[in-house]
């Protein structure tokens, strides 16, 4: 009988808050997207697809489309970068590995608000970078940097590189040399064992990394406010503003459902390609 | 690991038990960024004893969505401007003032009393009163260049200017160009607006309503809009600031100091209230702030040079270009959407 | 390769530090908007400590975080124990969920908590603060906890089992010593998670309870505010203390595992 108790409430602690504050308050959210906006409260109760129609506006599409653009070039940016610096990290001797991936955290482990700042600082018109660049003779006038979407990129470089390196890290740090190796002996190209060896091995680190860093970009949205300036660069901003000052929740929350399946979409796409991946390595 | 248990739970004792000055008399104030001096806060306290805990906003709308969100336990004071004085008004979220503790009134221009946005002010008293016109950097765009809101949409500015984020504010240029009143309710005359506003909109860098001088000061805008106690202050670091009122005209506008519903001090956000009313308090406000104030026993008090400024204190020709904004009522709609349209860059 | 490698690292770190180097040095310049060196003050730290309104954001700030690792530890604990050793119905479902709100952007969960709070008229302020943090540390706290829990010899549970201890003595006696170092590296990794927070914390705090980061973004949302360099400078220092802390703990976990 103490067996039940105990386990009834470990099992009771976990359903309950996983429930309430998990499954409840979406479906919440999918419900508060079909209701219409009022002019006093946040949303009244009568049913309508107001809210869908208004995102198919394209004016909602294009801001869509950016983000998705500025996602997706931080994704690269991030893998680019990310990726040499997982394989030389997994190549290295054990203790100088601890090394590098404590350096990297480090900044990780500060508060990331405190970061997006410093870059901004370095940004500047009057920053670090242009200082640098104008006293090197590189150019002439100042680099219109901040408040541009570039400095977006390179601030949400900045916060979510680690994202990327650690999933692939953990693979590349599993990948058996030897067949890096037994490829060479066969008389292959470093070209070839890239293409042919590494890249395959190496899949599902690439994924997990780009989806770890693809989907938050789209809803960091204060990483907007503090370096881009003009527009609504994130889908993340639109959404607050719709909740924050506009008041239209329904339209926030049809936003956000559409963000919802977006990453539902990457995520199966993901579990697609690690299942074939699995059913190719069974069969060879 | 015991010893760390241990000096763990030390640490987390010590955290939760710092709450001993918390227990005092508190008053909550909600207002604009840079409104009220530091200086003004911490006498508040040392003459009355209470507390100031405070926050800021950037828009009516944003301080307008956060009161809808706070059913009780809210905040005490708070700072809107005319037209929201009027909605707020209208759905019952403001309560009436109790004039028997705001004896510091008498001191009150009757010009900016009794208006139409609150007929015998039930529940709100002029704060301050100001202007939004252009800002420029004469260091590097030649003061006389710029005398017109028409000047911004010249295709050599493109990518450079600062709009605030405020929807009234940049209509108020589009209308005026058109020569249509501010407070239009017309929907042909908005939208003409808008149409007039999307050409403007490549020539935006930033929008930005919380501290509108910090790009001109750090040299990232050279040109835009802004209001004129920003200007003011910037000028205090950097005298090639200007404030340019444009010929069609600035937009004029009155904060308000109101109490919600959801207050929960309301005896102390009186006190705030009155204390703010007194006049060596409102001229410390205009010094710093470079606000203009309702309160006529300050103005004796101020610097020559903070009393003739036409950034502060703009002359009869000045306010008479200028219009004051007052509510639109329904009309309030087909801006948002309009805006809306401007802002996801459409 | 070897010069080309530490080029590589020396890029990349520089670009990870310089900024942050930045801002600890302009913590100590007189120069408020730090475009050049004026001189050496710690005016700045003064006038940091002096803003009661920070340092009360702060405080509040470490509470939650205290409180939230704490609650979250828990839970998370129980999750994963729930999930490897138990059966019931919904388990699928639960787990599911749990994934989506790791997977989730942050945005995402904090509106939908809010409409939560809100038709369940739950007052926006501590409450909704703490309940809303320790929902978004509760995947990472399961993930490093589970992930101990697997490795788990399973015959050392059956030993004791079959010496007749319950499942309460089970979990008490033997399961939750060793899981110590996941439950210290799950707290120190949601205490750093809820100090950070940015979006959550702006949707469903209230008046009376400002929170660190939003402070700090009102305060940076324009421009340089040098009290906010000096606040980092301290920010910088907590996390190289936490970073060193939880290395000591997988030290410490490298040590037991010998052991074992």
């Amino acid at each position: 009988m103490k067996k039940m108790r105990t386990e009834n409430a470990v099992i009771g602690i976990v359903s309950g808050w996983l429930l309430i504050f998990g499954v409840i308050p979406i479906l919440l959210l999918v419900t508060t997207s079909f209701l219409t906006q009022d002019a006093t409260g946040f949303f009244s109760f009568s049913f309508s697809l107001a809210s869908y129609k208004q995102i198919l506006d394209p004016g909602y599409i294009d801001v869509v489309l950016r983000s998705l653009k500025l996602a997706a070039a931080t994704t690269l940016s991030c893998l680019i970068i990310g990726y040499p610096f997982a394989w030389f990290t997994a190549r290295m001797p054990k203790n100088r590995r601890v090394v590098i991936l404590i350096l990297l955290m480090i900044p990780f482990w500060t508060n990331s608000l405190v970061r997006t700042y410093a870059i901004r600082m370095v940004l500047g018109t009057n920053g670090l970078l242009n200082k640098t660049l104008l006293a090197t003779g590189l150019i002439d006038t100042p680099l219109r940097l901040l408040y541009t979407d570039t400095a977006v990129i390179l601030g949400l470089f900045y916060l979510m590189l680690p994202f990327m390196i650690l999933p692939l890290y953990s693979n590349l740090e599993k990948l058996d040399y030897r067949l890096v190796e037994a490829a060479r002996d066969l008389g292959a190209g470093f070209v070839q064992i890239f293409r042919k060896v590494i890249i395959p091995l190496s899949l599902p680190g690439i994924f997990a990394g780009c989806i770890m860093v693809f989907v938050p970009t789209m809803g960091l949205f204060y990483v907007a406010t503090l370096l881009g300036g003009a527009r609504q660069l994130l889908v993340g901003n639109l959404i607050q503003q719709q909740f924050l000052n506009a008041r239209n929740w329904p339209l926030g929350s049809a936003t956000s459902v559409v963000l919802i399946l977006l990453m539902a979409l990457m995520l199966a796409g993901y579990a697609l390609v690690i299942h074939r991946l699995a059913v190719r390595s069974r069969r060879s | 690991m015991k010893i760390f248990n241990k000096l763990a739970a030390v640490a987390l004792f010590a955290i939760l038990s710092s709450t001993p000055a918390v227990a005092g008399e508190k008053v909550y104030v909600y207002n604009w960024t840079e409104y009220i001096p530091e200086s003004v806060l911490l006498e508040f306290t040392e003459e009355t004893g209470i507390e100031v805990v405070y926050s800021t906003y950037d828009s009516n709308e944003t301080m307008y969505a956060k009161l809808k969100l706070i059913q009780k336990d809210g905040y005490d004071v708070v700072f809107p401007s005319t037209y929201f004085v009027s909605k707020m008004g209208r759905e019952g979220m403001l309560q009436p003032l109790d004039r028997t503790l705001l004896p510091n009134m008498k001191d009150l221009d009757v010009n900016l009393l009794d208006k139409v946005y609150d007929k015998g002010n039930v529940y709100s008293i002029p704060y301050m009163w100001g202007s939004t016109g252009i800002g420029i950097n004469s260091d590097v765009i030649p003061a006389d260049e710029v005398t017109s809101w028409k000047n911004l949409w010249d295709p050599k500015y493109k990518g450079s200017l600062l709009l605030q984020d405020d929807m009234r504010e940049v209509f108020h240029m589009a209308l005026k160009i058109k020569g249509y009143s501010s407070n239009s309710t017309d929907p042909a005359e908005i939208e003409e607006a808008y149409l007039l506003l999307k050409d403007l909109m490549p020539n935006v860098l930033l929008f930005n309503s919380d501290s509108p001088r910090m790009p001109y000061l750090a040299g990232e805008v050279n040109l835009g809009m802004i209001w004129n106690g920003e200007a003011w202050m910037a000028q205090e670091e950097n005298p090639a600031i200007r404030y340019v009122y444009p010929k069609e005209g600035v937009n004029l506008w009155v904060d308000s100091f109101v109490i919600p519903k959801s207050a929960r001090n309301f005896k102390n956000a009186h006190a705030f209230i009155n204390f703010m009313m007194k006049p060596e308090i409102a001229k410390t406000c205009v010094e710093e702030n470079g606000y203009a104030t309702p309160i006529l026993t300050a103005l004796p008090l101020m610097e020559e040079k903070v009393r003739n400024s036409k950034t502060i204190f703009p002359d009869k020709e000045m306010i008479a270009a200028g219009e004051f904004q007052t509510d639109v009522g329904d009309a309030l709609k087909i801006y948002q959407q309009y805006w809306e349209k401007l802002r996801s860059g459409n | 390769m070897k010069p080309v490698r530490f080029l590589f690292f020396t890029g990349i770190f520089t670009y990870l530090y310089v900024p942050i180097i930045i801002l600890v040095v302009n913590a100590f310049n007189i120069n408020r908007y730090g475009l050049h060196w004026d001189g050496f003050t710690l005016k700045w730290f003064s006038a940091m400590f002096a803003n009661t309104g920070l340092m009360e954001a702060t405080r509040h700030s470490l509470v939650i975080a205290v409180c939230a690792a704490t609650t979250a530890t828990a839970i998370g604990c129980f999750s994963a124990i729930a999930f490897n050793r138990y059966r019931f119905p919904g388990r699928r479902i639960l787990q599911g969920t749990l994934m989506t709100l790791m997977m989730a952007p942050d945005i995402i969960l904090a509106i939908s908590l809010l409409v939560l709070f809100v038709v369940i008229g739950i007052s926006l302020g501590f409450w909704s603060l703490l309940l809303s943090h320790v929902t978004f540390c509760l995947p990472f706290t399961m993930m490093t906890v589970s992930a101990r829990l697997n490795g788990f010899d399973p015959f050392l549970l059956d030993a004791a089992r079959d010496l007749g201890a319950s499942e309460r003595q089970l979990l008490g006696r033997i399961v939750l010593p060793l899981l110590r170092p996941a439950l210290l590296s799950s707290w120190l990794l949601s205490f750093t998670l809820s100090l950070d927070d940015v979006i959550v914390s702006s949707f469903v705090t209230g008046p009376a309870y400002d929170v660190l980061p939003l402070k700090i973004f009102s305060m940076v949302k324009v421009g340089v505010k040098p009290e906010v360099n000096a606040l980092a400078t301290l920010m910088v220092v907590l996390s190289l203390v936490l970073v060193i802390i939880s290395q000591l703990f997988l030290k410490e976990r490298d040590k037991n595992e010998d052991i074992q």
